[in-house]
């Protein structure tokens, strides 16, 4: 039994090239904490996983993401 | 070899309008490209950071983009890393949607938009 293959919500929405600086969209591709969720549970291809995770850590640098959401040092 | 990039700064909001447009006159001199057109520069104005930086809670976005020759560079990062009013700030290749040359024989993936 194969689940049903999910498909990758950054190729339906017709984006090539994943922007850093649209933190709402990355938003979506993290965890309640702030990780970044891997494609199994989100479900994007392998292209755009990679263009994620660079414009996420690219995000984090420039204070659009939090590292760790909630946490209050 | 002249390339597309990009940099977002992240100014202290305490700055005036003033002094962070001579700043960021300053800073573009530096990449003087005399045939060049003057760098895109997009502000995005005060929003809260998502963890403080320096101690501040906010900060004044600006994006900046231009062509330049990498050799510019170093020294461009120098004289921004030099000054307090910047709190952070990042640099770029731009891979945003650009009209990519297409060369015969060579088939590129990014040219079917």
């Amino acid at each position: 039994m194969r689940r049903p293959q999910k498909t990758c919500a950054i190729c339906e929405s017709g984006v090539r090239v994943v922007d850093y600086k649209d933190e709402r969209t990355l938003s979506r591709f993290l965890t309640e904490r702030g990780k970044i969720l891997p494609s199994r549970l989100s479900g994007t291809c392998a292209r755009h996983q990679r263009q994620l995770s660079t414009a996420i850590k690219r995000a984090r640098q420039l204070a659009l993401l939090p590292y760790i959401k909630g946490f209050t040092g | 070899m002249t390339r597309q990039y990009e940099v977002v700064y992240i100014f202290d909001s305490a700055l005036e309008e003033a002094a962070i447009n001579e700043r960021l006159a300053r800073f573009h001199s530096l990449l003087q490209q005399p045939s060049a057109e003057a760098p895109q520069v997009n502000h995005w104005g005060k929003r809260t950071l998502a963890y403080p930086i320096k101690k501040h809670e906010t900060g004044y976005y600006v994006v900046a983009k231009f062509d330049a020759d990498g050799a510019a560079l170093p020294e461009f990062e120098r004289a921004i890393k030099l000054d307090d009013g910047v709190l952070r700030f990042l640099v770029v290749v731009n891979e945003g949607a650009q009209p990519v040359p297409v060369t015969a024989g060579k088939s590129d993936e990014e040219d079917d938009e």
